[in-house]
């Protein structure tokens, strides 16, 4: 939906589903009148469209259901039971107004061991894999979701069409723990390490070493020290490549993409970011190919936020039971009430000084 | 209330809702520490069966990494299953706990939240017990892609249909720092591009200089700065489109023009209404009717008591003393004459203006004064007639004045010049953002020019040929000290303590063993040096107890690693970090054999020295 239509949409709501939609997006939304409140929406939209567009259609569908049995009345029947609830301290909130907050049991659904089925890659797995016999691609996913998965494919057709793969993590404990991993999966011969300070079968097809080694290796490559394995190399994975951030290291991944031989692809994978376009427009703009970017921000295991007190009470942590995306301030009326609790009893402020 | 959940209570909670395996992050190693002592009494043993099943698997990693066996924490991980995670360890324990939670044997892993990135095992849960984590010495809030990594632990793909990540509170837990960075978006990142001494050495050595400017162009960073230089620069367009109607005027440049006019004008003196008033006589001798100062009026003499400026005109005015005793305020202009005699006048700020006995004794001296006085003989300033149109006169060079767009001009001028102020503003930022780079590069250039790394032409010298192969941090102090021939002779010991004091950057509080001479007096030359280098590179810590650790482990073979250990209070895996990164720095040295034979050699012999006991079983 573009802004426009979403502008056109909201102006055809009458004011109290604006005002239901504002609550926790807007500060002070019952003093805006109508316009204001469209021209407020809509700015925060920026910040959330997907998760404004959704509310905005479950409130219209609530309202239509509601107004079915009283066409006549639905024009005052709506205005009745939003903002009287709402200022209740939340002690005494019982389940919140409108949708009722989820419960325990319904939270915990679901909790065990799937049953076993095949592996099958999701869709962006496959996509980024295709889209690597091209070009570069960068891999912005939630952490868990199968980048090893990525990495191990494209590292073995890389290797069966005899080209050399490196592979590099930030930290040496992760490029020892991928070794193991991957010395299990291609068989130890076909695998090699180096790092600072260990350095075994260099001459794999396989090398797995911290970025800053690799960093290293093009330097030398490009004041004339030839490395065979620079000639051959057909796969560079930059695994956590979102330490192009970090304060002290960050220059080693830059130095190293830009080094990089053009002959060879590059796979960047990382951990959700923000801005993983600019990485892909950045690659694009000093890679001989437009690089393709494959993202997506929903978990392969979805995610249940809860809130254990120390009383050892556990209950849900939103209303809902999954993740609001967008909606830091759907707490659970009893997470809330028991948070409260609890820092007014810790909190050093006056009152349980006394 | 207790300020935090019991780590028993925690266990038992999540057992019991079948949470487990669970990642416990909390504040720091000390807590992770302490929650393992609180398994020590308790009473939640698992079931004979599941400790069987821990006892084979840690046998099956102990055949591997022999130094687990002894590790205090064995028989919690047993009885329990649970176990800590962090960085204090050895990397060979958490080898063996990864492997273990892998096996899905342990119920908890207590890990930091500092070390969340390195925690690469997925469990059932994610216990988050605090909102903010220590960075360099201070905490700050988790953002909103930490707390996503932290949480994105929970839920194996294929052992679980749904992961959970439990909030349980803290003291210092902001609970909405949490909540925001589960439901957000996480933030974008920035590059953080450094120009390092290495950096340039290797680029010139591959690159002629003026190539260099190209390459850099290439970096994210530049590409970052791009895009602030486009949004500036759409910006200044608009700006363009703005100033359109500020076109060219009468005058080209009529801003300028118009602005020094403007300066011009409001830096001319005001007239000032009282010197116009005023004849240049009477000014003149109203500098000489002083306290004390006889002058003749138009009736009779007096004495002057003060003088002072009328409130609504300001027109000149004295206090007179009179013969008969009286105290007149007369204007300046009716004093006829000014005498050449003075009394003492004891000035006060109140009626009568003097004091009561100065007072009695002017009066006296009035009366007794010669009928004849001379005057005052008081030169008059030639005035030259002030011009007609001054205004005119003055702002001669400008046409403004009678310029036809004038009334146009000083309606827009306060617009336009903001509006050409912004887009100077916005030009220079432009060339600052496309070009910092690049000067920042001439600046090492210049430092490494000046320390003779490079030539004037920039070329590599032949000291710069053996430094751009010290690719680490503090490569600039290290190639002055190989250059400084600090390490002449040092036998590997000696080197390897300086190389570990440079190479460790952690302030984390350590104990002192007793610290040879030759060592100390080593590492006082390197910290001289150091300092010396400060404009240029920030100093390491250099700190003292590293250095002698260090040596102490390459210069006493016998020692063994618990040896090592107890000499210091450094925890077992920050020492292995230690020597791992000496390592690290040591070969970086060692690649200096075709330049520095002598210090490669000693380099390779502590390389040899370090690694045994616990370095040499690890990966």
């Amino acid at each position: 939906m573009t802004i426009d239509e979403l502008e056109r949409l909201l102006a055809q709501q009458p004011v109290a589903v604006l005002h239901r939609l504002a609550r926790g997006r807007v500060h002070r939304h019952f003093r805006a009148g109508k316009r204001r409140l469209i021209e407020l929406l809509l700015q925060h939209s920026s910040q959330n469209l997907a998760g404004l567009e959704s509310d905005l259609q479950t409130l219209i569908a609530e309202r239509q259901v509601q107004s079915t049995p009283l066409p006549s009345g639905a024009r005052s029947a709506p205005h009745t039971p939003v903002p009287a609830q709402k200022r209740l301290p939340p002690r005494g909130a019982e389940p919140d107004n409108s949708e009722a907050a989820v419960s325990l049991t319904a939270w915990l659904e679901g909790l065990g061991v799937p049953p076993p089925q095949p592996f099958v890659p999701d869709p962006w797995q496959s996509e980024a894999l295709a889209a690597l016999d091209d070009t570069d691609v960068v891999v912005s996913v939630p952490t868990g979701s199968g980048k090893t998965y990525v990495a191990v494919e494209a590292a073995r057709r890389a290797m069966e069409d005899n080209r050399t793969v490196i592979y590099t993590s930030p930290l040496k404990a992760l490029s020892n723990t991928k070794f193991t991993e991957f010395s299990k999966i291609f068989g130890s011969d076909k695998v090699g390490i180096l790092t600072g300070d260990r350095q075994e079968n260099g001459q794999a097809p396989l090398l797995i070493m911290t970025t800053e080694i690799l960093r290293n290796l093009l330097y030398d490559a490009a004041s004339g020290e030839i490395d065979v394995r620079l000639d051959t190399l057909g796969l560079v994975i930059l695994d956590e490549s979102q330490y192009i951030a970090d304060p002290e290291r960050g220059v080693v991944w830059e130095e190293t993409i830009i080094f990089c031989p053009s002959q060879a692809k590059l796979l960047l994978l990382s951990a959700s970011i923000g801005n993983p376009q600019d990485i892909a427009d950045w690659l694009t703009s000093i890679r001989p190919t437009a690089s393709r970017l494959v993202r997506h921000s929903k978990r392969t295991v979805p995610l249940r936020p809860g809130y254990l007190h120390p009383n050892g009470k556990l209950v849900p942590l939103f209303k809902t039971a999954a993740i609001p995306s967008g909606h830091p301030n759907h707490l659970h009326p009893e997470a809330k009430r028991l948070f409260h609790e609890y820092e007014e009893e810790t909190m050093p402020s006056g009152r349980s000084r006394r | 209330m207790p300020p935090s959940i019991h780590p028993v209570d925690l266990i038992t909670a999540l057992r019991q809702k079948h949470l487990t395996p669970a990642i416990v992050f909390l504040t720091s190693r000390r807590a992770c520490d302490e929650a393992m002592e609180s398994f020590d009494v308790a009473d939640i043993v698992l079931p004979p069966a599941r400790q069987e099943v821990i006892a084979a698997a840690l046998d099956r990693v102990i055949a591997n990494y022999p130094s687990v066996a002894e590790h205090p924490l064995i028989p919690t991980v047993r009885r329990i299953g649970v176990a800590a995670h962090h960085a204090g360890h050895l990397p060979s324990w958490k080898i063996a706990i990864e492997e273990l939670m892998r096996q899905g044997c342990l119920d908890a892993v207590f890990a930091t939240t500092t070390l969340a990135a390195g925690v690469d095992f997925p469990a059932r849960t994610v216990v988050i017990t605090q909102s903010s984590i220590r960075k360099a010495r201070d905490f700050t809030d988790l953002t909103i892609g930490e707390v996503q990594q932290i949480a994105g632990r929970a839920g194996r793909r294929g052992k679980d249909q749904v992961g959970f990540a439990v909030i349980t509170p803290s003291p210092y837990i902001d609970l909405g720092v949490l909540t925001k960075g589960l439901t957000g978006h996480p933030e974008s990142i920035d590059s953080q591009f450094t120009i390092t001494y290495p950096m340039v050495l290797n680029l010139l050595k591959a690159h002629p200089h003026e190539q260099i400017h190209a390459i850099l162009a290439k970096s994210f960073a530049q590409f970052q700065l791009n895009q602030r230089a486009e949004l500036l620069e759409r910006k200044l367009d608009a700006l363009h489109v703005q100033m359109e109607p500020f076109g060219p005027r009468v005058c080209t440049d009529w801003i300028t023009q118009w602005q020094t006019f403007d300066q011009a004008r409001r830096q001319r003196p005001h007239r000032q209404q009282v010197k116009q008033q005023e004849s240049p006589e009477l000014t003149a001798r109203f500098h000489f009717m002083t306290p004390g100062r006889v002058v003749g009026l138009t009736r009779g003499r007096g004495i002057v008591l003060r003088q002072y400026r009328s409130k609504g005109q300001r027109n000149p005015m004295i206090s007179v003393l009179r013969p008969d005793g009286a105290v007149t305020e007369c204007p300046a202009a009716t004093v006829a004459e000014v005498f050449d005699r003075v009394f003492e006048c004891d000035e006060s700020s109140a009626f009568p203006w003097c004091s009561a006995a100065s007072f009695d004794e002017l009066h006296y001296q009035l009366t007794e004064l010669p009928t004849r006085l001379p005057t005052l003989p008081i030169l008059i300033p030639k005035v030259s007639e002030p011009l007609p149109d001054a205004i005119v006169q003055s702002l001669g060079d400008f046409p403004c004045p009678t310029c036809t767009s004038r009334p146009a001009c000083q309606k827009d001028v306060a617009v336009a010049s903001r509006l050409r102020q912004e887009q100077h503003r916005h030009i220079k930022s432009i060339q600052a953002l496309r070009a910092s780079l690049w000067h920042r590069f001439q600046e090492r250039v210049e430092v490494l020019q000046k320390f003779g790394y490079l030539t004037p032409s920039a070329h590599l010298t032949e000291d710069g040929e053996w430094a751009r192969l010290i690719r680490i941090d503090h490569s600039l102090l290290i190639t002055e000290l190989i250059r400084a021939e600090a390490f002449a002779g040092a036998d590997p010991a000696l080197l390897t303590g300086v190389m570990a004091s440079i190479a460790h950057d952690d302030d984390r509080p350590g104990a002192f063993p007793r610290i040879s001479t030759g060592l100390s007096s080593l590492l006082g030359q390197v910290r001289k040096l150091a300092e010396s280098l400060s404009p240029y590179e920030d100093p390491p810590l250099l700190r003292a107890d590293i250095a002698a650790v260090a040596e102490r482990w390459i210069a006493d073979p016998t020692l063994t690693w618990i040896g090592l250990c107890r000499l210091t209070t450094m925890a077992e895996g920050d020492i292995y970090r230690l020597l791992a990164r000496t390592l690290e720095f040591l070969s970086q040295i060692h690649t200096l054999h075709a330049t520095h034979p002598g210090l490669a050699d000693s380099a390779s012999k502590a390389i040899a020295l370090i690694r045994r006991g616990v370095l040499e079983e690890l990966p």
